[in-house]
């Protein structure tokens, strides 16, 4: 189950599809997800709202191996990941650009990207183009190349986020608010990457607060609440119901 | 005149095995995020190793050096494996509780085994004496401060320029996200914390040619490393070579220019940490 597309670099960039079945995780004694599936795709779009402590992060974080599950399932492109170490899921495909953004504050942008493709041999191989591809995608980052990345604005470091995850030439991208203590003008511009990289074939599963956003931009969307999985539908769809209109958009 | 050179040439030669045992220190420090106070016990086994490999097969230090730096990175591994894995996520006082005992240890099991006499090595070259111009030094002095220097260069060039170093400075600044780039943090933890140790024996077999080896040792170079971190600032790994000279040279110059140095060179360093708390608060509090 894959899409291929070709990008404007000349690059073949393959999405995978992920299926979380029944997941429940938590930390130590506190259960935060109790039953949570989804499947998103190769190549989808796909959105997942809900309020602060929701599970949204955990999801992520279960799903990238850093928050061991205590049941369910996960498969990346039909491979069990759910017992598999942060390096081998990153190994297998899996990008992420977590909360916060966790750079290399002291190394620069540069250094910070090539480390995102360090990590796996065939990323390596093509590092050279997917920076191009990242510059192309982000310009400002290229103007920053030498800076080091702990001085950039927040919007910057958000880019230098998404372009780190995309130097390991993921086939599936997972992102954690990525619009947070962002301006309107710097989200747009990373909305709109998110949707470029989408739209070269990688699969996207994308956590967000700014909620109107992401259902225009996702083909479908997952609503969380209290851990489990509670309504589902197209992006449109959606928007379009009352319920959540007055849960997440306040109208 | 003179003599001020000669007493800074004194003072940048001593920072030589300074900046070994405190740049192992960073190590864990910076990259693991474990206090080590049992970093000095594994220059201890350093220094009895090199001391007995002379006494018993005749083989010299520096022909050992390599093998005392690979048995105590393997030493250092085990206790990783074992020991430290396990507190990481433990609070800090656990953390220094498990070092901290892991130190009086081994500093235990050597008394036990070799006594409490100090060990000294015969080397070859122990009375031999270099000149340049008016200054001299003595041989052993110039040959650790050279192999230092020799080490140290290796240790930073694969620091900054192999794919293992710059994982090392990833998980140093950055221990998530370096996990969700790919990077098996574990590993990296584990080979830091057998280098730290590995540079804290090679400091050991040093120590044992220019001094001697006995169980506490280490004890007074783990304290000045101490004192080298907090002035480089807790896990800046370039700042250690710059802090280790201030050290040395500092000593060097009480021991000159004070009645009575030789006594109070010890204590500079004590001076040095306490100094830069209070610069640091000062700047901090502006």
């Amino acid at each position: 189950m894959t899409a291929t597309q070709i990008n404007s670099t000349g690059t073949r960039l393959q999405g995978q599809d992920l299926v979380i079945e029944n997941l429940a995780a938590g930390y130590g004694k506190v259960q935060v997800l109790w039953d949570v599936s989804l499947r998103v795709a190769p190549g989808e779009f796909v959105a997942m709202i809900g309020a602060n402590g929701a599970g949204k992060t955990t999801t992520l974080r279960a799903v990238s191996g850093v928050v061991k599950p205590s049941a369910g399932r996960i498969t990346l492109g039909g491979r069990d990941i759910t017992r598999a170490a942060p390096s081998q899921i990153v190994g297998l495909g899996l990008g992420h650009v977590p909360e916060g953004r966790e750079l290399f504050p002291l190394m620069t942008v540069r250094e910070n990207l090539e480390l995102g493709a360090a990590m796996r041999p065939e990323a390596r191989a093509v590092q050279a183009q997917t920076l191009a591809h990242v510059y192309e995608l982000f310009p400002r980052l290229s103007e920053r190349a030498g800076q080091l990345a702990g001085t950039l604005s927040g919007g910057e470091q958000q880019m230098v986020a998404v372009g780190r995850a995309l130097m390991g030439r993921p086939s599936v991208l997972v992102v954690d608010e990525p619009s947070l203590g962002l301006s309107p003008l710097m989200t747009q511009t990373v909305f709109g990457a998110l949707r470029a990289v989408n739209e070269q074939g990688v699969t996207v599963l994308l956590v967000e607060q700014n909620v109107g956003l992401s259902l225009r931009l996702a083909h479908r969307a997952y609503v969380l609440e209290n851990g489990q999985v509670v309504k589902e539908g197209s992006g449109t769809e959606l928007l379009a119901d009352p319920a959540v209109r007055e849960a997440y958009l306040a109208l | 005149m003179e003599l001020f050179l000669q007493t800074l040439l004194n003072g940048l030669l001593q920072s030589g095995i300074y900046a070994l045992v405190a740049s192992g220190l960073a190590l864990a420090v910076g990259v693991v995020g474990i206090v080590n106070f049992a970093h000095g016990e594994f220059l201890m086994i350093g220094a009895f190793l090199a001391w007995a490999l002379s006494a018993y097969l005749g083989v010299d230090p520096l022909i050992s050096l390599p093998f005392a730096a690979l048995a105590v990175f393997g030493v250092g591994a085990l206790t990783y494996r074992v020991s430290i894995r396990h507190v990481l996520l433990a609070p800090e006082l656990n953390q220094m509780l498990l070092t901290f005992g892991l130190g009086i240890l081994l500093q235990n099991l050597a008394l036990i085994w070799l006594g409490g006499n100090t060990r000294t090595v015969t080397t070859p070259y122990q009375g031999s004496s270099l000149s340049i111009g008016e200054l001299s030094v003595g041989g052993p002095k110039a040959i650790a401060f050279g192999l230092a220097v020799l080490i140290l260069g290796a240790l930073y060039g694969v620091l900054y320029r192999t794919t293992l170093g710059r994982q090392m400075r990833a998980v140093a600044q950055n221990r998530r996200g370096s996990q969700l780039i790919g990077i098996d943090v574990e590993r990296v933890y584990l080979i830091a914390f057998g280098v730290s140790c590995g540079l804290a024996a090679i400091a050991g077999v040093l120590v044992a040619v220019l001094l001697f080896a006995s169980p506490t040792v280490g004890l007074v170079f783990a304290l000045k490393a101490f004192a080298i971190i907090v002035m480089a600032g807790l896990g800046n790994l370039t700042g250690v070579l710059w802090a280790s000279v201030v050290l040395g040279v500092s000593e060097a110059l009480v021991q000159t220019y004070v009645p009575g140095g030789g006594g109070w060179s010890d204590a500079v360093f004590f001076l040095l940490i306490f100094a830069t708390l209070v610069f640091r608060s000062f700047r901090g509090a502006r």
